[in-house]
């Protein structure tokens, strides 16, 4: 017993000091977040995690950054406001980090926005909406492809009024996502005369939505924009199913989150066929710049051992991008300098894995690459259809363009 | 005069506390113990306020997270209406959270044991739906604030936050044990051990309970207030998370109900636990730690810490001698 205790420690040792002689002497580069790990956003927080976590062995793998080797020091957030700040004061403050990364959403990441600003600290945000907006911060980086405020609904109304559609209908989760969508939606289509005949605020944990989709129906509108969380988009789903929606709606869907999502989608098989629905990556054939294949070739292996999401479009090539934007800027500017990590961030396009990237000054991005994408021909309990191209056809933006919309939705549901 | 000893000790306690509170703000420099000693400072005021209620009268409140929420959101329509200052924040919070209990005191009194429980998880919902849907103060997209210059003597606001928050500790501590020590103390004990008994010889439980729902409900809401400048954000779902009951009502099983000094104890032991669990296991580990926890009190020590510390207290929070 003792020898093994011995050998092992001596294996340890030889393991360690051959793993450290790369970086010689160097202390690592200490990159802090919080990250939902448990609580309602875990399931996205982990998947962006091991798209940072993919990063980290990779630009470790290539000599690290500045010669030295990357490290990241997460915490868990629980999905919650009331934690990140005690947590970012700590990553700050007692661990010294060097860069810190925002957790995933906007819910954990709004508290430490001011934070930072007082601090004069670089925060690269992940994936919250409109954070900035009222702070106010110049070193604040969104890794989202979500844009100025109004292009999300703006695109889908686009596409709803190239179609034909006049009127809207409006169905939204009383949640903070969903109407902050809802909010911008309605301000987009008083800009453009399209007047909304039918606006329902339902509240979370909604599980029945027959009698209002039967009202929705009644109001026999164009356009259906809706914006809801993952079980609310799957029962809006199934009533639509049930019940019909008429063939007046040119096009259905805009703001479902959860459609994004391995799991949903397989549960909700061929009921998906037909909607419209933001997304921010697909295996679609205008998708791939360098890396991207090699990205979730790794992924794909890795997800299996931390149980994240299968397919993981949705948030971890983003965490990636995170990564390549950071390592490219302190490559330039051969420094840990914040504020010049934030002018050449500012300054500069990246090319990353999920294309390229330049910032507007309110940190968001220049233009908006959320892509409005139409679910086709899904069969029923297959999650490994969603890996080939065709199956979710991007109409918006054009640059990424690879189809047009089928309409109405009634004739794309078949 | 062994009463009055024992009163000057806790006031002499109570100082040397304050002090210190102070005189860390002053010298210590990293703002971490700051941010974390706050959320402590939270729970042991939010334990002791709960105990008024759950522990003396035995009326188990789970809607400590509606009282605290309404503070939350009393301090935030108020400085965006008005921008008033922290001090009258917590003040407003504290009567809003008062009406509140004389409200829910006057509805769900007449109801008992888990059904009295059943309608505060209630009241929690309501409040925070009428909030989602409350445009002025973000509605069910949050709400981000902008924190006014700190004052004088603190150099940054989270110190600042830390020492009010100690203040209101004292505060909820003082009242707890004057509550305990008062013949209020002694009718809410009767009342708790049997309800019908107390009332027939001549307690007035009603007003008591009244009374107790009310200071219990503004202590809550009072210790929710700077918590909106503590986050400078503010959304429904964090402000009425249901952690805030389960904490509160775990810290004080665990440290014991009969006394005072048991929901401090208990938010200082699971309050710290959880602090420092989120920076070091950080994982889904530390929720099950805390269950466990949780667990081998309720089954090892049901009288709490103080049951185990001193078995007179054992006597007392049985209500038998």
């Amino acid at each position: 017993m003792k020898r093994r205790t011995f050998l092992g420690g001596a294996m340890a040792v030889a393991v360690v000091g051959h793993g450290s002689s790369a970086f010689a002497q160097q202390p690592p580069i200490k990159i802090g977040m919080s990250m939902p790990q448990t609580g309602g956003l875990a399931g996205g927080g982990k998947a962006s995690l091991l798209g940072i976590e993919i990063w980290r062995d990779d630009i470790n793998a290539k000599g690290g950054l500045l010669g030295r080797k990357v490290e990241l020091v997460v915490y868990d957030d629980k999905s919650s406001a009331s934690e990140t700040p005690a947590i970012y004061a700590k990553l700050v403050d007692v661990d010294k980090v060097d860069l810190l990364f925002a957790p995933y959403a906007t819910v954990p990441t709004a508290p430490i926005m001011p934070f930072v600003k007082q601090r004069g600290l670089l925060l690269m945000g992940n994936f919250s909406f409109q954070v900035n907006s009222k702070v106010g911060h110049d070193m604040w980086f969104n890794n989202a492809p979500w844009g100025p405020a109004d292009s999300w609904a703006a695109s889908f109304l686009d596409l709803a009024q190239k179609a034909g559609g006049k009127n809207m209908a409006l169905l939204t989760a009383d949640q903070e996502f969903a109407q902050n969508l809802a909010l911008t939606a309605r301000d987009v289509a008083k800009k453009r005369n399209i007047p909304v005949v039918f606006d329902q605020v339902y509240p979370p944990n909604t599980v029945e939505f027959a009698s209002i989709i039967r009202a929705l129906k009644a109001a026999k509108p164009d356009i259906v924009y809706v914006a809801s969380y993952p079980p609310d988009s799957a029962g809006i789903l199934r009533a639509v199913n049930e019940i019909g929606i008429g063939d007046d709606v040119k096009i259905f869907g805009g703001g479902m989150v959860g459609l994004q999502f391995a799991a949903v989608m397989s549960n909700l098989g061929s009921l998906l066929n037909g909607v419209v629905n933001y997304n921010t990556w697909l295996p679609e054939k205008s998708m791939y710049f360098d890396g991207t294949k090699e990205f979730f070739d790794k992924y794909t292996k890795r997800a299996i051992e931390a149980k994240v999401d299968p397919l993981g479009y949705y948030l971890a090539p983003f965490g990636y991008a995170m990564g390549e934007m950071i390592a490219a800027a302190v490559n330039s500017t051969r420094s840990l300098d914040q504020k010049g990590i934030a002018k050449y961030l500012r300054e500069n396009e990246h090319k990353t894995i999920v294309g390229p990237i330049a910032f507007a000054a309110d940190g968001e991005r220049k233009e908006t690459a959320t892509l409005q994408a139409q679910f086709r021909g899904v069969k029923d309990k297959d999650i490994e259809q969603f890996r080939s191209s065709g199956k979710q056809v991007i109409l918006f933006p054009d640059k990424l363009k690879t189809g047009d919309l089928i309409s109405p939705f009634e004739a794309a549901r078949k | 005069m062994n009463k009055r000893s024992h009163s000057i000790a806790f006031w002499a306690g109570i100082a040397v506390f304050l002090v210190a509170v102070l005189s860390m703000t002053q010298i210590v420099r990293n703002e971490y113990p700051f941010f974390a000693g706050y959320v402590i400072l939270q729970f042991i005021a939010l334990a002791v306020a709960w105990t008024i209620l759950g522990g003396y009268a035995g009326y188990v409140n789970f809607g400590t997270n509606a009282f605290f929420g309404v503070g939350v959101y009393t301090a935030v329509a108020l400085f965006k209406a008005t921008g008033a200052p922290l001090v009258v924040q917590i003040a407003a919070a504290a009567v809003v959270g008062m009406l509140l209990g004389f409200g829910v005191g006057l509805l769900t009194l007449r109801m008992r044991g888990i059904f009295f429980s059943i309608a505060t998880i209630a009241l929690a919902i309501i409040i925070e739906t009428f909030v989602m849907n409350w445009r002025f103060v973000g509605g069910a997209a949050g709400i981000q604030l902008q924190r006014p210059p700190v004052m004088a003597p603190f150099d940054s606001y989270v110190k600042m936050l830390f020492f009010v928050q100690a203040v209101l500790v004292v505060i909820a501590v003082g009242i707890a044990r004057y509550i305990q020590n008062s013949r209020m103390g002694r009718g809410l004990q009767a009342l708790r051990d049997d309800e019908l008994a107390a009332e027939c010889t001549g307690v007035p439980t009603l007003k008591l309970k009244l009374v107790a729902c009310m200071i219990s409900g503004a202590l809550m809401s009072a210790v929710g207030a700077p918590a909106a400048m503590y986050l400078q954000y503010a959304d429904p779902s964090s402000a009425f998370n249901l952690t805030y009951s389960v904490s509160a009502l775990a810290m004080s099983l665990i440290g014991g109900t009969a006394h005072w000094i048991g929901p401090v104890l208990g938010a200082i032991l699971l309050g710290s636990t959880q602090q420092f669990l989120a920076v070091t296991i950080s994982s889904e580990v530390n929720v099950l730690v805390l269950g466990i926890m949780l667990v081998l009190f309720v089954v090892g020590a049901p009288k709490g810490i103080i049951g185990l510390l001193r078995p007179r207290y054992r006597l007392r929070a049985g209500g038998k001698q």
